[in-house]
């Protein structure tokens, strides 16, 4: 497993790789996160669009340092769901799986050992991407006259350690999703396709127009539900139960495909 | 190695009851045109794809169990497939990684295939050639027992198929049991000692490449200082009860290339002088095809009853 674990890293990285993924991963919460401290204003406001700004109140709350990261957890996620699948599926497109099975047969340890990689990588995209996220938002927030003091808080620290672990678990479980499909399907460009339209617009029908009560079942629903520690459509329980479920079956099912597949 | 080794897609029968021996410690051939079921059989020694029925044995191993015997395995499979954003060196330590091989093999094997130059390199900046050689390097990386090559000379030039024949040839020197495949078959015939002969998923033929063309038709060739002579040698020929015939100006003889002497004497002594005497060997070329075509025919025979 280790092998198949560091031999991984060296595929990581690579220098497009690394642009893609810290790009991706730090694009969405840094562009959040000033778009948040930037349109807040001192009382509640309608935007031009939908719903309200969001005020200098809830900002200065302990868990308003991480307020922007913490919405666009779900992108993160959907970043890690491409990165996996694209992963697993170009082993098989690009004709590099038969290669790596010769030196290491023992399938199993393969996918476990390369999958271990891909966490520890989008760990550290997390990571980065929340501590771009804080800096910024410790740089911008004085200027619009935010007061920073309860960010540093005790809670406010608990706060973003808890920003980051709900993020990083819905963007290791997103990129579980990912790599069966990739593995599955066997194309990067079709894998990352159903992934994404599947996420975004088929369960927003499904809730939307077929199954009300869907948002407490449905994968993208309880992954958004995860990364935000609990939203209006799921506790954060239900949402880690559902998904330990999803995410244990869909292990099983890939490691046992994978395992009995040919080549 | 294998026994009754069978792999079916759907409808396919791709591998057909396959036996093969390959004896340790030679150059092996593995010949057949393109779907004939031979990169099928490599993924099956390779535990890549699993048999339908039968069973074989790599190095003493069972297929079943790959990881028993692909630490002394190297393979290269159909084309060299890589990762054309890092190095050729990278590549490489991917594959040492991964299977926890000696870091120190990635500088000896570049060498050996005469790729240290560009190793740095990225693999998308290589030629198909280079390509190739870096898949030998990558079969080479573990100091293998058995090198199993799919097709080691695609996309090769002239002066590229000699490298890779003396690469092959420099193996075997080493006492590395190597199994070549290729549908290339004067290649086949330059560089191995062993062959294995599939044709529509069945083995039609395997032995010493030696044995096969003496057990093909030899003949002889002659020609006469006047034309008109000719017509003499066919009888001697015929009185000598062999068969022959004129063929422009020359006659050809079926027989054995000691007999070559023996017409040559006859033929003095009748008064005829003999402007060219030459012996004709059977290709492999020939050989596969005589076997194929009458493996062709006893198929229609089958289908037919």
């Amino acid at each position: 497993m280790w092998g198949a674990f560091s031999s991984e890293w060296i595929k990581l990285q690579r220098r497009s790789l690394l642009l893609w993924g810290f790009g991706a991963g730090l694009l969405f919460p840094v562009l959040a996160t000033i778009f948040t401290i930037e349109r807040a204003t001192r009382t509640p406001q309608l935007f031009s669009g939908h719903g309200i700004h969001i005020t200098y109140a809830v900002l200065e709350q302990p868990n308003g340092l991480v307020h922007g990261v913490v919405d666009v957890s779900s992108l993160i996620g959907i970043v890690s769901l491409c990165l996996f699948a694209a992963a697993f599926a170009t082993e098989y497109s690009q004709g590099t799986l038969r290669n790596l099975l010769v030196r290491e047969p023992r399938r199993i340890q393969f996918l476990i050992g390369k999958f271990l990689a891909l966490v520890l990588f989008i760990l550290i995209v997390v990571i980065v991407a929340v501590g771009v996220s804080v800096a910024l938002a410790f740089i911008l927030a004085p200027g619009k006259g935010i007061s920073t003091s309860a960010w540093s808080s005790s809670t406010g620290i608990t706060d973003m350690f808890q920003a980051v672990f709900h993020a990083f678990l819905a963007a290791v479980i997103y990129g579980l999703f990912g790599a069966a499909l990739g593995v599955l399907l066997r194309s990067p460009g079709l894998s990352i396709g159903i992934a994404i339209a599947w996420v975004i617009p088929i369960e927003a029908i499904i809730v939307g127009a077929i199954w009300s009560s869907g948002s407490n079942w449905l994968p993208g629903r309880l992954l958004a539900a995860l990364a935000h520690g609990g939203n209006g459509d799921s506790t954060y329980y239900h949402a880690l139960l559902m998904l330990a479920i999803y995410a244990g079956a869909t292990a099983v099912a890939i490691l046992a495909l994978f395992r009995r597949r040919d080549a | 190695m294998a026994s009754a080794l069978s792999k079916r897609y759907k409808e396919v029968l791709a591998v057909d009851g396959v036996d093969i021996d390959l004896p340790a410690g030679v150059v092996g051939g593995f010949v057949g045109p393109n779907g004939a079921g031979k990169t099928t059989t490599i993924q099956l020694l390779l535990g890549l794809v699993r048999p339908t029925s039968g069973v074989a044995k790599v190095l003493g191993e069972s297929i079943a169990h790959p990881e028993r015997y692909l630490r002394r395995v190297g393979a290269l499979i159909e084309s060299p497939s890589f990762y054309p954003a890092l190095s050729g060196r990278r590549n490489l330590e991917v594959l040492t990684r991964l299977g926890r091989l000696d870091k120190s093999r990635i500088d000896t094997v570049l060498a050996q295939v005469e790729l240290s130059a560009r190793a740095n390199d990225r693999v998308k900046t290589y030629s198909l050639g280079m390509k190739q050689r870096l898949g030998v390097a990558a079969a080479l990386l573990p100091d293998p027992e058995l090198v199993i090559l799919d097709e080691p000379t695609n996309g090769l030039d002239p002066a590229g198929i000699r490298e890779m024949r003396s690469v092959m040839r420099g193996l075997a020197d080493r006492g590395i049991t190597v199994l070549v495949s290729s549908h290339l078959l004067r290649e086949i015939e330059a560089i191995c000692d062993h062959l294995m002969m599939i044709d529509h998923g069945r083995v039609v033929f395997q032995g010493p490449i030696s044995g096969l063309l003496e057990a093909q038709h030899t003949g002889i060739v002659a020609r006469a200082e006047h034309a008109a002579d000719l017509a003499k040698l066919l009888a001697l020929c015929a009185a000598a009860g062999k068969q022959a015939r004129i063929d422009g100006d020359v006659l050809r003889v079926s027989a054995q290339e000691g007999w070559a002497a023996e017409l040559n004497r006859q033929a003095f002594a009748a008064g005829i002088t003999l402007s060219g005497l030459e012996v004709t060997r059977a290709s492999l070329e020939d050989a596969f095809f005589a076997i194929t075509d009458q493996d062709d025919t006893e198929r229609a025979a089958e289908a037919l009853a």
